[in-house]
């Protein structure tokens, strides 16, 4: 046995990932190539309206198709499962529509066939009618809309915060979140100045790769779901609860995922197959198309208003923050993000007076949720870009700006929770450092013009949340770790194997993670908000603390040398062969306080904190308005790295993520319909849209409660990029766009609106 | 996707006796990769499809012809055409455009006669093709012809062709001393399909421009010449002031169009200002560094 302190061997080394060879081998399993003896395919038939009452549904052409099993509808399904509604934070979002239909693209009918091309052909021959309800898609006139999305509030009961909607009839607003800290509006009456800007983000999708795919097979009295989900944990519990079930008639497993975002967070396609499989005790699959998943889930448009009184020497003394979030016609995690991001409105910045409204809203799109940084780069976008505003009306750098105002450690958070292993100062100033801030700048000339922007983030971790792992030693000493984090290409699987393989002292090539089987694992409440690195590391960390405790206990028991003696000896000395087990155990869940629900404050709302910064310089072609993003730099806090090139995969791949919503991505509605639900016209980045030149770096920083000094990192790379992109664009033609995407189109008429002489309107 | 008949012919002549006239389910396939993607999507459902992979041999070849024009055979894959030395030495316009069109996966198995038979106006080689003067022999029923490029596409989507009727050959001109130039403008992402598309080509004696071609695609319903913005140039010694109104004279003349990759005003800008630098690229004089995709 090594001595745990001091350095580390196998923690902070950059192994390639357990899995490369499998994927690029084509061998890795995914939940698309799964196919079970008698199998059912599902092709789900899609609500055209956005809002409307369902006179009826037809579904007799379908059914008379040659080869198709059966055409289900909400009605069949409730035969079942008496409430068929399902979600996180509101049980609002039925299996199949029920009475009415909240967007285009809800699932009304699925129609069943051994033949995916069958079931897709019936499904076109389905006709709903529907009496359409005035419908409401903008998430500032959902506030007042008469057109309400649902009857009545169904909050969950899982969060304590929500409880106060439970009933309420005549509104779209899913949550209200409240922060009030000191007292802004004699702060805003004192300032030297006073700002208020308005900005706005579009509906983007997640995109992954792999689109939703759920398999279940039932017996009749127990069910296993195979499913491409970032929480299995939630999907049994909330499967079992639709049935009525005991968790252990429920098993959910997982497999690799080729993407996930936050897209595949708690129910989506396994709640419909699991109750199609009931109705016709047959394993059904259903594979989502791309142009589907645009009907799935989204990313919240915001629009957010930034008030803010600041001193003639450059404090900011007080903000006002109003952040809407537009929900679509489903809450799914929507007002944990309206909550959790929301009470970081003000920015990484020492204010003594904040207020914050922060609001879920429903509204006839197609629902949204959580994608790669839980809302924060839709605040950071308003924030930073109004901070880079400040500072241009005040004559001040924007560098020194942010440093005579920077969030320290040590400091009060605006929820009054102490920011503690927060490397806010440190990021800004390597982010200075990197971009040579102080050195003259090339500012292009004629048609081309250069510019230089920065930003910068913070987050809080999900909380409270738990998780749970096992590390299993055989017979032989070869170990396997069960734990439920799932490795969606982020690299979850060689970070735990590297934790587990620190604690034992063997290397972490050797140690076998087992994937999420309800049945098998224990319980993580899932693959999001970068919470895993450090959740479920510090609960690997602890079982295999505990499998060392207990092969300490048995050398000592039988007498042998603990530091010499090999497991396998151990175990061949106390069985008499090679056999048994040395299972250690362990369980993590961070402290916590609940924010009071007046004031939004709380001492302890996160066990740590994220930041990141970006920093970019761009050529803008006046001509055309086309912005090329010469160097993109990103400076992360993710305080010790377990695997410093992975670390640096995620920082890239989420700032490029990022670079895609800032740039390129909208999701085009008419009337609710999405009108570029597709590759061909929905554009995410490609190779050539990269920056010229992009660094990415992770400062040296230690989370002193993570294990070994390591969080969470993989939306990080998201927080800055959009403004720091804006800032440079300012800086290098003198407009400020307020709304995302920044499309050239947006900066030419930009440019011409400076010019007093704008482009004529569409 | 619904169940078709899919029939293998081994000659162009008995592709062209399995297609119907009077029926637009049955379509010719070559590499499929538009087709495909509308099957895939449902908005074409054929009943039957007439792949054209077997079909002889020469209608895969890329040869200089006797008044040293360019013939290059309907089923020729784009990847080949990009690849051919032949092409890159007559009219090397083509291989830079093909460097970009699409991705190689596309390129290896899309051809050039589907891609003219297609007539998406995003398309970029039929502007370029255009620019060349390019024309293509028709092979149908009802007898063979041979139309200018220019002459193919009628509107979205559509093209002279009868239902029968099969792009057989590609012939370009032999070019001399003609200068050519294919700027390809995108709005969101380095792949995207182009927002704007122009070619131009043109021939100088001493300083002046002679027989300027200026075509322009994406924007338009079809690739389209501009004949004002051509007039301007045609006897012209370039210029900035001769290019500004080039620029102008195209956007006037332009019937683009606004869709969700720019506002009709913003493609009118881009076209006043792409013209202008497609011209100095065919000259070899660009001017600054430019910004952005290209």
């Amino acid at each position: 046995m090594k001595p745990t302190a001091g350095r580390t061997v196998e923690v902070g080394r950059s192994i390639p990932r357990l899995e490369a060879r499998e994927k690029v081998s084509g061998r890795a399993e995914y939940i698309h190539n799964m196919r079970l003896p008698g199998m059912l395919y599902g092709k789900i038939f899609r609500s055209t309206v956005a809002h409307g009452r369902i006179r009826s549904i037809d579904v007799s052409a379908a059914a008379a198709l040659e080869g198709v099993h059966r055409v289900v509808t909400g009605d069949d399904i409730r035969a079942i499962i008496p409430n068929p509604y399902y979600g996180p934070a509101f049980h609002d979002q039925p299996i199949l529509a029920l009475e009415k239909v909240r967007h285009v693209g809800e699932p009304v009918a699925v129609v069943l066939a051994s033949d995916p091309h069958v079931a897709e052909e019936a499904a076109q021959l389905i006709v709903a009618e529907y009496d359409e309800l005035p419908a409401v898609f903008d998430e500032v006139e959902a506030m007042t809309s008469p057109a309400i999305v649902h009857d009545v509030l169904k909050p969950a009961g899982t969060f304590p915060d929500l409880k106060h909607l439970e009933g309420r009839k005549n509104t779209n607003i899913a949550l209200d979140f409240k922060l009030r800290r000191g007292d802004p509006e004699a702060a805003f009456a004192k300032a030297d100045y006073v700002f208020e800007h308005t900005f706005r983000t579009q509906q983007v999708m997640h995109t992954p790769l792999e689109p939703m795919v759920s398999l279940a097979e039932s017996t009749g009295s127990s069910v296993t779901i195979y499913t491409s989900t970032q929480m299995p944990s939630f999907v049994r519990i909330e499967i079992a609860r639709l049935l009525g079930w005991p968790e252990n008639r429920v098993r959910v497993k997982t497999a690799f995922l080729g993407g996930g975002f936050g897209a595949k967070v708690y129910i989506k396609l396994e709640a419909l197959v699991t109750a199609l499989s009931l109705l016709v005790r047959l394993p059904v699959k259903i594979s989502l198309t791309m142009e589907e998943q645009f009907y799935t889930i989204t990313k919240h448009g915001t629009t957010v208003r930034i008030k803010s009184g600041v001193t003639k020497d450059g404090r900011i003394t007080s903000r006002r923050c109003e952040a809407w979030w537009n929900g679509g016609a489903y809450a799914d995690i929507g007002p944990r993000v309206t909550q959790k991001s929301g009470f970081t409105a003000p920015g990484p910045y020492d204010i003594e007076n904040v207020h914050i409204d922060s609001y879920a809203l429903y509204t006839n799109l197609p629902p949204a949720g959580a994608l790669r940084g839980f809302g924060i780069p839709q605040l950071v976008w308003a924030y930073e870009s109004h901070t880079d505003l400040i500072a241009r009306e005040l004559n001040i750098d924007p560098l020194e700006f942010r440093r005579k105002n920077i969030l320290r450690d040590g400091r009060p958070q605006a929820t009054g929770t102490i920011m503690k292993d927060a490397a806010t100062d440190a990021v800004l100033e390597r982010l200075a450092e990197r971009m040579n801030w102080g050195a003259p700048f090339d500012r292009g000339s004629g048609s081309i013009r250069r510019g230089r922007g920065i930003a910068i983030g913070f987050k809080a971790s999900i909380s409270p949340t738990t998780s749970g792992a096992i590390v299993n030693l055989y017979g032989d000493g070869s170990c396997s770790v069960y734990c439920g984090t799932v490795d969606m290409g982020q690299g979850s699987d060689t970070a735990i194997a590297q934790i587990a393989a620190e604690v034992l002292n063997i290397p972490a090539e050797t140690v076998k993670i087992v994937h999420p089987d309800t049945d098998v694992t224990p319980y993580d409440m899932g693959t999001l908000g970068s919470r895993s690195t450090y959740h479920m590391g510090l609960a690997v960390k602890l079982a295999a603390e505990d499998a060392r405790d207990k092969l300490l206990a048995l050398a000592v028991e039988l007498g042998l040398p603990a530091e010499t003696t090999p497991v396998a000896a151990l175990l061949r000395k106390k069985y008499g062969m090679q056999a048994g087990n040395i299972v250690g155990v362990g369980s993590f869940i961070p402290s916590y306080t609940p924010s009071d629900h007046a004031t939004g404050l709380s001492p302890d709302v996160t066990p740590f904190w994220m930041i990141g910064g970006a920093g970019a310089e761009v050529e803008v072609d006046t001509e055309t308005g086309h912005v090329r993003i010469t160097r993109l730099i990103n400076v992360a806090d993710a305080g010790k790295l377990i695997n410093p090139k992975i670390v640096e995969t995620q920082i890239s791949g989420a700032a490029i993520m990022q670079l895609g919503c800032t740039m390129l991505e909208r999701m085009e509605f008419d009337a609710g319909q999405v009108t570029n639900a597709s590759l061909a016209d929905y554009k995410i980045p490609g190779m050539r849209d990269l920056p010229e030149q992009m660094e990415n770096e992770a400062i040296d920083a230690q989370q002193h409660s993570g294990p070994f000094g390591a969080k969470g990192v993989g939306e990080t790379g998201t927080f800055a990029v959009s403004p720091a992109i804006a800032n440079a664009i300012h800086d290098a033609v003198g407009v400020r766009l307020t709304a995302l995407p920044l499309t050239a189109e947006a900066v030419y008429r930009a440019i011409r609106e400076k010019n007093n002489d704008p482009l004529e309107e569409k | 996707m619904t169940p078709f008949e899919l029939i293998e012919p081994g000659s162009l002549r008995e592709a062209i006796d399995l297609l119907d006239a009077g029926d637009p389910s049955v379509r010719p396939i070559a590499g499929g990769t538009a087709l495909m993607l509308m099957m895939k999507a449902g908005v074409f459902r054929p009943t039957r499809l007439v792949s054209l992979r077997s079909i002889e041999q020469r209608f895969s070849n890329i040869e200089v012809g006797p008044s040293g024009e360019l013939r290059i055979g309907a089923m020729t894959a784009l990847s080949v055409l990009e690849r051919s030395p032949l092409v890159r030495r007559e009219a090397p316009v083509i291989t830079e455009t093909l460097r970009t069109l699409s991705n190689v996966r596309v390129r290896n198995v899309a051809t050039v006669g589907g891609n003219l038979a297609h007539a998406d106006p995003h398309m970029d080689l039929p502007p370029v093709l255009i620019a060349l003067g390019a024309r293509i022999a028709i092979v149908g029923l009802s007898g063979d012809r041979t139309i200018l490029i220019e002459e193919l596409v009628t509107g979205y989507y559509e093209t002279v062709l009868a239902l029968n009727e099969l792009i057989a050959e590609l012939i370009i001109p032999p070019q001399a001393q003609r200068r050519a130039a294919y700027l390809k403008c995108t709005t969101r992402s380095a792949d995207d399909w182009p927002a704007l598309g122009v070619a131009v080509s043109l021939d100088m004696e001493g300083t002046l421009i002679r027989e300027p071609r200026v075509v322009i695609s994406a924007a338009t319903e079809k690739p389209t010449r501009l004949t004002a913005a051509e007039s301007v140039l045609r006897g012209s010694s370039m210029d900035d002031s001769v290019l500004r109104r080039l620029g102008e004279a195209a956007a006037d003349e332009a019937a683009v169009i606004g869709d969700a990759s720019g506002s009709a005003p913003y493609k009118k800008q881009l076209v006043r200002v792409y013209v202008q630098r497609a011209v100095r690229k065919a000259l070899g004089t660009p001017s600054e560094k430019r910004a952005a995709s290209q």
